[in-house]
């Protein structure tokens, strides 16, 4: 990131925090529907300072990582078996579009009942709301390889599971890196939505508490947070490995 | 000895809907230790029969026989080099260079030792730790001569390697080609559109006819080396092989 789109950043978000404390003084609304920062700030500081906001970052990003991990495991088996076996696309690729189009949430119902009001409940939505993005990518990603990378590596006696992991997984990579950042925002995306309604710890269980408490402050603190971890982790976890695999694979 | 025989072979391309006959019954002999040199007009399949003696292609009719064997697939005893070298970019150049050596299940310690040799021979070793997009055109064109050396094949099948060098790059690989053909003793394949660059390397020089190509004469060369492109004695031979070319090239 450039310097000068920082400084400007800094002054848009410190306009965004006046303008709201201005709507906020003014009475448009009453304010146990639109809080001040101040009261946000305040919120966040109190659930810090017991504990409970870390404890439900921790919680939520554990069933992320679990579940993205599930879902980029099985995502990328099923994209390769798809670019490389016509059969396998012909049959189950149809069945993953249809899948993808499944909203995270309308698999929470299915979960409860399979895993009851779990934390594997939580983890099945979130890896099933991401896989198919992470097996969509990965088979556009391995169809686009270079045809002489693998010629080239089959010539010198690879194949099988050594092809896909010494030359169809790294030359697909950066194809990959952006099927795991939309599989990463999916899954995030599954891991909120399904707390909300398991009710069950995290995030989203924080969100809803705040909704059933009629805390304002509370809902608008969790949602921030929400989106803070978005930033940071789509803009500086991703954004760093996309820069890195570009120059390295030469694309930039 | 005979390393390699091509028995009328026969290729079709698939050209929209129909089909196009490429090869149309390409006969050749080569012995151990030649340098053949494949020219022809563009377009004549020169590439394709190369890619059919390398396995990665099979041919609609005809055979090749390996040191008297059909050949039914690719094999690290047929070596190619591609045109653009199809290096990895995820890897440095050692690890490209030791790549087929992985695969065989060589340890570590015993790949670096082999692929030592030909990183001095090829005059890499200063860039052993450096990515492939740092590296020029010429450069990656050697990594690529050293990653196939390093298998020691029997057979190196060249697909104009050095068509997308620069003048002088090309020249000096081009003595350098004819000392490591010296030094390993290996048969070489060598397709070229340039009847100069045939002359200074082949033993042999297969001219190709348009298609559906056939081989309509090869030339012989028994002249001392290194030979250099802008060898006088060698004018006459190339004119020879142009005659032969220039009414293949105006029925394209």
């Amino acid at each position: 990131m450039k310097k000068p789109s920082l400084v400007k950043q800094i002054i848009f978000y410190i306009a965004i925090v006046v303008i709201w404390q201005l709507v906020a003084m003014s009475s448009v609304w009453p304010n146990n529907l639109f809080p001040s920062p101040y009261e946000v700030a305040e919120d966040l500081v109190y659930t810090a300072s017991d504990g409970s906001l870390f404890f439900g970052i921790g919680t939520s990003l554990l069933r992320l990582l679990i579940g993205l991990t599930i879902a980029i495991v099985g995502g990328m088996l099923l994209g390769i078996l798809m670019a490389r076996i016509e059969t396998v696309n012909q049959t189950i690729g149809s069945l993953v579009l249809g899948l993808q189009s499944i909203p995270s949430v309308a698999w929470v119902p299915l979960a409860i009942l399979w895993f009851g009001l779990t934390d594997g409940g939580i983890i099945f939505v979130t890896a099933v709301s991401s896989m198919f993005a992470i097996t969509i990518s990965t088979y556009a990603g391995v169809k686009t390889i270079n045809p002489h990378y693998i010629e080239a590596a089959r010539n010198m006696g690879a194949k099988g599971t050594q092809l896909a992991t010494y030359v169809l997984i790294p030359a697909a990579f950066p194809h990959l890196i952006s099927g795991f950042k939309q599989g990463w925002a999916f899954a995030w995306r599954g891991v909120i939505g399904a707390e909300l309604l398991f009710s069950f710890l995290g995030l989203g269980f924080l969100l809803n508490v705040g909704r059933q408490l009629n805390d304002i402050s509370q809902v608008f603190a969790i949602m921030l947070v929400i989106m803070m971890i978005g930033i940071v982790i789509d803009g500086i976890i991703f954004k760093r490995i996309e820069n890195k695999v570009m120059s390295r694979w030469g694309l930039r | 000895m005979t390393k390699l025989e091509a028995k009328n072979i026969v290729k079709y391309f698939k050209h929209d809907s129909h089909r196009l006959k490429a090869l149309g019954g390409v006969n050749l002999q080569i012995e151990d230790g030649e340098f053949v040199c494949l020219v022809g007009p563009s377009g004549c399949g020169k590439s394709t029969f190369l890619r059919i003696v390398a396995g990665l292609e099979t041919p609609d009719e005809g055979e090749i026989f390996f040191d008297g064997k059909p050949v039914t697939s690719t094999g690290p005893e047929r070596i190619i080099v591609f045109q653009e070298g199809a290096l990895f970019p995820w890897l440095k150049v050692q690890d490209n260079v030791e790549f087929g050596l992985k695969m065989a299940g060589i340890p570590k310690e015993e790949r670096a030792q082999i692929s030592k040799r030909y990183l001095d021979m090829m005059q890499l070793t200063k860039f052993a730790d450096s990515y492939t997009y740092q590296l020029s055109t010429g450069m990656k064109q050697r990594v690529a001569i050293a990653r196939a050396l390093v298998m020691d094949p029997d057979v190196l099948l060249m697909d104009e390697p050095f068509a997308a060098l620069d003048a002088q790059t090309r020249d000096l690989l081009l003595v350098e080609m004819q000392l490591i053909w010296e030094k390993t003793k290996k048969t070489i394949l060598f397709v070229t559109h340039n009847v100069t660059e045939a002359t200074v390397l082949g033993t042999k020089v297969a001219v190709f006819s348009n298609r559906p190509s056939t081989i309509k004469k090869v030339i012989n060369i028994d002249y001392k080396r290194p030979r250099l492109v802008d060898d006088q004695n060698l004018f006459p031979l190339q004119q020879e092989i142009l005659s032969e070319l220039r009414p293949e090239v105006k029925k394209n």
